[in-house]
């Protein structure tokens, strides 16, 4: 498993060399490798699938350019995770001061095409999934995403994040309680 | 209900399969007994299945895309942006040249207030007197060091100030047009003015100061080299490193320091 990893390891910084040396077909892997990763991020928290395609398109556009600043030995996912936390972050800024939307209540536009889908309850169900989780601190919301919707395990986020996996195992378990409050009308629960 | 607070911040771990069989059969048995945990158990469960349906909605859309094509189109558009020209940039002393009176006048400003600051305040032995005898002026070290030092706060200050209006301007406003000519001059003379401050920021009391400032300076050289009209992603970069880099915040506080250094 381990020497798995290394060799997993060593070949994307090998496509990475590559693609400091403007090779093509090396950056076309690298994005076959890290797209689906990189929607699931996006999508996670943005809802709309265009919208989670740019994202996608626009963090490979950045790695291209700032490709020159990755040292090896660096965990190329985490830096790589890095780079759409950032723009994700900045495209939910952005288009939190278009729509001068709140994460107080549903935004009405969402709300409203929950009419015309074919499940209206999930529609809502998923929104209000998608807010809850939003507004949970950065680190916290990134760790349930990557456990719950990207199905890795505590270790594999550990090494995706570059942090210690104690660390995600406590993040996780804040992010669920923080979720237990925000939604516990709908669970039912007396929290 | 009673609370059980023995397992109580394993059970996400637990539901997500992340424990040792050991502790897993360990927290099964301990649910035979206790309902505060089968109600902890439950909620946490229920809260899985909401998740669960969110992920089936991202599941379907995933579906939906083209994984196979996308790697290339991502491809094409990132050769694309790498081979379209930077736009020409005016020469450096072509724009100065417009601003030569003004760049002059500075300098020359700079000039005359330095030759005088150093003239009055000329260095003499630790200690001693600073004697004019022509002018009949005395003054003791101490005194002549701490007018010196209040003397490059103020102007750190000053410095702090203009460079904060501009990162504020450019966070803020950052549009293409005239203004940018404008700016594009002012960070110039702020990097003059630097050039001149960094004798004074040499004093190990301005060290937090000369840090901001030089990282301010590293911003302007960089903003200096690209054309005045920045494209909305070159500005999307300099507001990320600004934000990054808490540049802003750290001027604020340094500000404030010297500032209460002051009084």
């Amino acid at each position: 498993m381990e020497q798995n990893e290394r060799t997993v390891e060593f070949q994307v910084e090998h496509l990475v060399d590559r693609i400091k040396n403007g090779d093509r077909e090396a950056f076309m892997k690298i994005v076959a490798a890290y797209q689906q990763k990189i929607f699931v991020l996006a999508y996670s928290l943005v809802r709309n699938r265009e919208d989670a395609l740019d994202l996608v398109q626009e963090v490979f556009l950045r790695l291209y350019e700032k490709v020159q600043s990755y040292r090896p030995g660096e965990s190329f996912q985490a830096w790589l995770m890095q780079i759409a936390r950032n723009l994700s972050i900045d495209f939910l800024r952005r288009s939190k001061i278009r729509k001068k939307d709140s994460l107080d209540g549903l935004d009405l536009d969402r709300a409203d095409l929950a009419a015309d889908r074919e499940d209206p309850d999930r529609f809502q169900t998923g929104e209000l999934i998608r807010r809850a989780v939003l507004a949970l601190p950065e680190k916290q919301r990134l760790v349930f995403i990557l456990h719950h919707f990207d199905e890795l395990k505590y270790e594999e986020i550990a090494e995706r994040l570059g942090i210690a996996q104690g660390t995600v195992k406590s993040l996780h378990f804040k992010a669920i309680q923080k979720l237990r409050k925000a939604l516990s009308p709908s669970l039912g629960g007396a929290r | 209900m009673k609370i059980c607070k023995k397992y109580k911040n394993e059970w996400p771990a637990f539901v997500g399969g992340e424990l040792s069989p050991g502790r897993t059969e360990e927290m099964a048995a301990h649910l035979q007994t206790c309902a505060a945990c089968r109600a902890e158990l439950d909620e946490i469960q229920k809260l899985m299945a909401m998740t669960e349906s969110f992920k089936a909605e991202l599941l379907e859309v995933m579906d939906t895309v083209d994984w196979e094509a996308l790697p290339a189109d991502i491809t094409d558009k990132a050769c694309e942006r790498k081979v379209r020209p930077a736009p020409a940039a005016v020469p450096l002393l072509g724009r100065l040249w417009k601003w030569q009176p003004a760049v002059a006048g500075l300098f020359l400003g700079l000039l005359l207030g330095g030759a005088l600051t150093f003239l009055v305040f000329k260095p003499q032995k630790p200690g001693g007197l600073i004697a004019r005898p022509e002018a009949g002026l005395s003054f003791p070290a101490d005194m002549v060091d701490r007018v010196e030092l209040a003397l490059a706060r103020r102007e750190t200050i000053d410095y702090l100030k203009r460079s904060q209006y501009l990162l504020l301007d450019l966070m803020q406003n950052g549009q293409p047009g005239e203004s940018s000519l404008i700016r594009q001059e002012r960070i110039k003379q702020l990097l003059t003015e630097k050039k001149y401050l960094n004798n004074q920021l040499d004093d190990w009391r301005l060290m937090k100061a000369r840090a901001i400032c030089d990282q301010i300076e590293l911003l302007f050289l960089e903003l200096s080299q690209l054309s005045p009209e920045l494209s909305a992603r070159e500005l999307e970069m300099v507001r990320e490193m600004v934000e990054e880099k808490q540049l802003l915040l750290k001027i604020n506080l340094v500000k404030k320091e010297l500032q209460q250094d002051e009084v």
